[in-house]
């Protein structure tokens, strides 16, 4: 039982990549995100042309992006077996997870808020939406931490079979160099940096995706093989 | 097998391994699980090899344990190498901005720079080879001036960057700059993390009993040598295209 529930948590990583690129794709955000460069009128068309569908897009997409805390947790849970007694890191993983999640969903709410009233005055829904897009692409911070805690935590896993294998810690130091340009959006209405540009919300995109089926199948691929040697023990104990 | 037959390779080297390990985890009592671990065998035979010890350790660290290391490796300068198609690709649609724009760069800073860190990954494969020796003191020097380099290589990059933002030059200028300021501050945000890689190495190293494995050193080396390579890259492509 125990073991089901820790493979579910480590499914809703593929699930949560899954699922919120089909919301996001039905909100129309993807594959051109409204640009920081439109003007009022063309943002507020963005958001109105379809208005049930958009919606629909965003709830779907905030509701899937929930599903990052159960695989933080599993994550957590891992951690703690390779830290030991002082699970600093392990702490640390759960509220930068955790705040990364936030960071996530709420933007998911106030680009709904956008859609959800057509006949607001433009110039508010482009507020809106900058003050969505800027809190969606840049709190790298809470993202990049947390991949540092999992990597110094199984860098310094003491045991001879380590919990998680040591590429792991290092593809999560590339995924956090990977977020480095996200902070650039603050600073361009075009280009290649700005928040729809291609090396801000594509490479951020395709680098979260990428880490929550990593680290999902990662954790799957653990928690059967600690499964596969709870159940050999008591038959070696035979043998 | 009893104590006067001869030991095999692997009960030779795996102890000195784990004890390695034993002196990452603690460094403050790396003596005693160093003295502790090897008790039966302390005859003549067993305290030579135990001066042999920190190169076949290594041997055993450069080939299979920090394989992973090439995960991150690749995958940055995977990044990079999207960076520079997306630079190549723009310049194609704007040849002239791009030309102009580059020949503003201070082609003798970036090339002053381009010889430091080649000059600095000198020392770095110096301070590798001496601790496959078994040398932990020029390791730590070599470290060291590697680490004056890369400091050296920052401040004089912050000096470009402030000659060119004083000439009006910044990365809104037009797009030629804002590739320019966002692809080399990004690789100097790799050579600040190299220098604090370094120095970890250079300071564990020079303490009174060293508390940091040839694996470190080695993975910190490779890690530098990458940052010098996408520097060699960036260089030409910046700097130099133009003059083609």
């Amino acid at each position: 039982m125990n073991t089901k529930i820790k493979l579910l948590c480590a499914w809703s990583g593929p699930a949560l990549a899954v699922l919120a690129t089909v919301g996001l794709a039905l909100a129309n955000v993807l594959p051109v995100p409204p640009a920081a460069h439109l003007d009022p009128h063309e943002i507020a068309q963005f958001y109105t042309q379809s208005t049930t569908r958009t919606l629909f897009g965003f709830a779907l997409a905030s509701l899937a992006l929930g599903l990052i805390f159960p695989l933080v947790a599993l994550i957590a849970v891992h951690m703690v077996r390779m830290e030991g007694r002082t699970p600093l890191l392990t702490f640390l993983q759960m509220v930068t997870g955790s705040a990364t999640g936030v960071f996530l969903i709420v933007p998911m709410i106030m680009m709904a808020t956008c859609a959800f009233r057509p006949e607001r005055s433009p110039e508010l829904i482009q507020l809106l939406n900058d003050f969505a897009w800027l809190m969606f692409i840049t709190p790298l911070a809470p993202f990049c931490i947390q991949n540092v805690a999992i990597a110094l935590a199984i860098l310094n896993d003491p045991s001879p079979q380590p919990v998680l294998p040591r590429w792991v810690a290092f593809g999560n130091l590339w995924v956090a160099f990977l977020f480095v340009p996200s902070i650039l959006p603050y600073f361009f209405y075009s280009g290649p940096f700005a928040w729809q540009g291609i090396f801000v919300f594509w490479l951020a995109f395709i680098a979260y995706a990428s880490w929550a089926i990593g680290m999902g199948l990662v954790l799957r691929h653990a928690v059967l093989r600690d499964e596969a040697a709870v159940t050999m023990t008591p038959m070696h104990a035979v043998a | 097998m009893s104590r006067p037959q001869p030991r095999t390779e692997q009960a030779l080297d795996l102890p000195d391994f784990l004890q390695e390990v034993e002196q990452i985890r603690s460094p403050s009592t790396p003596n005693k699980t160093r003295d502790t671990t090897r008790d039966t065998t302390r005859d003549q035979a067993g305290d030579q090899t135990r001066d042999k010890a920190p190169v076949k350790s290594s041997a055993i660290d450069r080939t299979s344990v920090e394989s992973g290391l090439w995960v991150f490796i690749f995958g940055d300068m995977t990044l990079f190498g999207a960076f520079f198609t997306g630079f190549a690709w723009q310049a194609r649609s704007e040849p002239a901005v791009f030309a102009s724009s580059a020949s503003k760069l201070l082609i003798g800073i970036g090339g002053v720079n381009t010889l430091v860190l080649l000059t600095s990954s000198l020392f770095v494969v110096a301070a590798v080879r001496a601790m496959h020796a078994g040398a932990p003191r020029p390791a730590a020097r070599a470290l060291a001036a590697a680490l004056a380099c890369a400091l050296l290589f920052a401040a004089l990059k912050v000096t470009e960057y402030l000659t060119e933002v004083g000439a009006g030059y910044t990365p809104a200028t037009n797009l030629f700059f804002t590739f320019y300021f966002v692809l080399t501050g990004i690789h100097l945000l790799h050579v600040l993390i190299g220098a604090v890689l370094l120095f970890s190495a250079w300071r564990g190293l020079r303490a009174e009993t060293p508390r940091v494995s040839s694996r470190f050193v080695e993975g910190a080396g490779i890690y530098w040598h990458m940052v010098d390579l996408l520097w060699v890259v960036l260089f030409p492509l910046l700097y130099i295209s133009r003059l083609a």
